[in-house]
């Protein structure tokens, strides 16, 4: 029988097509397509740091719908906002400029502004293994951000051990001022507002920002009782790494310029965890550990301390404290005005760079909280017909900051005690 | 002398050597046999416990952690998830 060109050109892309579909159920067994279990999660984080000078308050509220269509795979797609109000100091000086022309220069800025998120994942099982692919996009009037990340995992000697590799990409765009083309960055000026960022306004320019984020991760089960993680992570940052709004008093007379950062940064971070259950109990500590060093010159240690419990079969209860402390980075002083006397010293310039952020400068913090967590599941009968399960919690933690040599024209910030409170609701259908 | 001082040196270098070298080895083993200490499946019910799982509520670390990166100059050790924001 003769077949025209067209015929067999479909005939063998329906063939090619049959073949695929054909390797693709093999491989994940597809069978007709039914939702297994539907997870719904809405939470909000409220951040409050009261304060004179640079009270901020940042609402976070945030909703996830999780699918498993089939038992290889699990969708899921989210949305997360930042709803951010306070003030914050946009001019720093320290205390050589603060003993001869007082505080005043350090002046505050009102904050207002909101970052829309929204992220969607997926994740393919098979057997032992699991791939996930994930990517986040979110906007706010200053600032936009595009990722992605992919993570692999699989499981060994039964389940003991788990291996973990993850990569994530970031594409962020952050608004500055038009400086001009190849102005000197002692003089360049801090952007004033957002208005007219990301559009065609001549006094407004963009500044690429690219990271790039390795992690691997060795889960292991030592015993019945007791587990274990070690986590490696490293990130590569290059672009804009300021603050675009915050000035800084560079020379005694006066003169104010926007703060310069270096354009590069390699960050590292190795993380130990343990998980130990006392039966007696019915409460479980977790303790961790962490060590970090960047190419800034910061160097910290962070030490948590989890410890829950069982209160009856629905309810739990956790408290945790966390310990943790920074030096300061290579550049960062608190007053430029001046020679540096010694490389302990706190004051006096660093060279090419210069720094109003107190986040790099050398401090300590301790964190305590408390978290109460609802848990019920349906057994026979579904509860009010609907859910399968429901969860619940509430959490408060108070973060006590201790600013070593940080200080607004010579005066200690104030601001040191924030509170950070969570509700969450999470439904299983 | 100074050539039996030399070579009396060398083979005790050779020896710290051969010696890490066979240290080594059993090191490895060690950390990597130990990996296959089996818990058995009846035994896992705790492991499989919520309470037993690192970062525990996923989402809620997530959020701490990006109120935490926000006010530290450090980061890492938990996810690598998530965009970036003008948060500073």
């Amino acid at each position: 029988m003769n077949q025209s060109p067209r015929a067999l050109s479909r005939f063998v892309r329906f063939a090619l097509f049959g073949a695929l579909m054909a390797v693709v159920s093999a491989c994940f067994g597809v069978r007709t397509a039914s939702a297994q279990a539907v997870i719904f999660d809405g939470r909000t984080t409220v951040f409050h740091e009261p304060g004179p000078k640079s009270t901020m308050t940042v609402f976070t509220p945030s909703t996830d719908l999780t699918v498993n269509p089939w038992d290889f795979l699990t969708v899921s797609a989210g949305w997360e906002a930042d709803v951010v109000s306070g003030a914050s100091e946009r001019v720093k000086a320290g205390p050589l400029w603060g003993s001869r022309f007082g505080p005043d220069v350090v002046s505050s800025a009102s904050v207002h502004d909101t970052r829309h998120s929204g992220r969607g994942s997926f994740t393919l099982r098979k057997e032992l293994t699991q791939l996930t692919v994930g990517g986040n996009t979110s906007t706010e009037n200053d600032y936009k951000s595009n990722s992605l990340n992919v993570s692999a995992r699989t499981d060994l000697f039964e389940h003991d051990t788990q291996l973990e590799i993850s990569y994530a990409r970031n594409w962020d765009r952050v608004c500055d001022l038009a400086h001009t083309f190849n102005a000197d960055f002692t003089s360049r000026q801090p952007l004033d507002s957002s208005t007219g960022c990301f559009t065609n306004d001549v006094n407004r320019a963009e500044d690429p920002i690219k990271t790039d984020a390795f992690q691997g991760t060795w889960s292991q089960a030592w015993t019945p009782e007791f587990a274990t993680q070690l986590v490696y992570t490293g990130q590569l940052q290059n672009g804009f790494l300021g603050d675009p709004y915050r000035a800084v008093v560079l020379s005694i007379g006066g003169q104010i310029a926007q703060e310069h950062h270096p354009e590069n940064r390699t960050r590292q971070a190795l993380a130990l965890r343990g998980a130990y259950f006392f039966r007696p109990l019915k409460g479980v500590a977790r303790l961790g550990f962490r060590a970090y060093r960047d190419t800034w010159g910061i160097v910290s240690e962070t030490a948590e301390l989890e410890l829950e419990k069982y209160l009856s079969g629905w309810l739990r209860l956790r408290a945790r404290g966390r310990i943790y402390n920074q030096s300061g980075a290579l550049f960062w002083s608190d007053d430029y005005t001046t020679g540096r006397k010694s490389d302990d010293d706190p004051l006096g310039s660093r060279g090419q760079y210069w720094s109003g952020d107190r986040e790099l400068s050398p401090f300590s913090s301790y964190l305590v909280g408390i978290r109460a967590l609802g848990s019920w599941r349906a057994e026979e009968k579904r509860m009010l017909g609907i859910f399968q399960g429901l969860e619940a919690a509430v959490a408060l933690d108070v973060l006590f900051n201790n600013y070593r040599n940080f200080t607004l024209a010579g005066l200690p910030v104030q601001d040191t005690k924030a509170y950070i409170g969570s509700l969450s609701l999470s439904a299983l259908f | 002398m100074r050539s039996k001082r030399r070579s009396a040196a060398g083979s005790s270098t050779r020896t710290r050597s051969s010696a890490l070298l066979g240290v080594l080895p059993l090191v490895a083993i060690a950390v990597f046999g130990s990996a296959c200490v089996t818990v058995r499946p009846e035994q896992r019910a705790v492991l499989a416990d919520p309470v037993m799982q690192f970062q525990g509520d996923a989402r809620e670390a997530a959020q701490m952690q990006h109120v935490i990166d926000n006010r530290e100059g450090s980061f890492g050790g938990s996810s690598v998830q998530g965009g970036g924001c003008g948060c500073n």
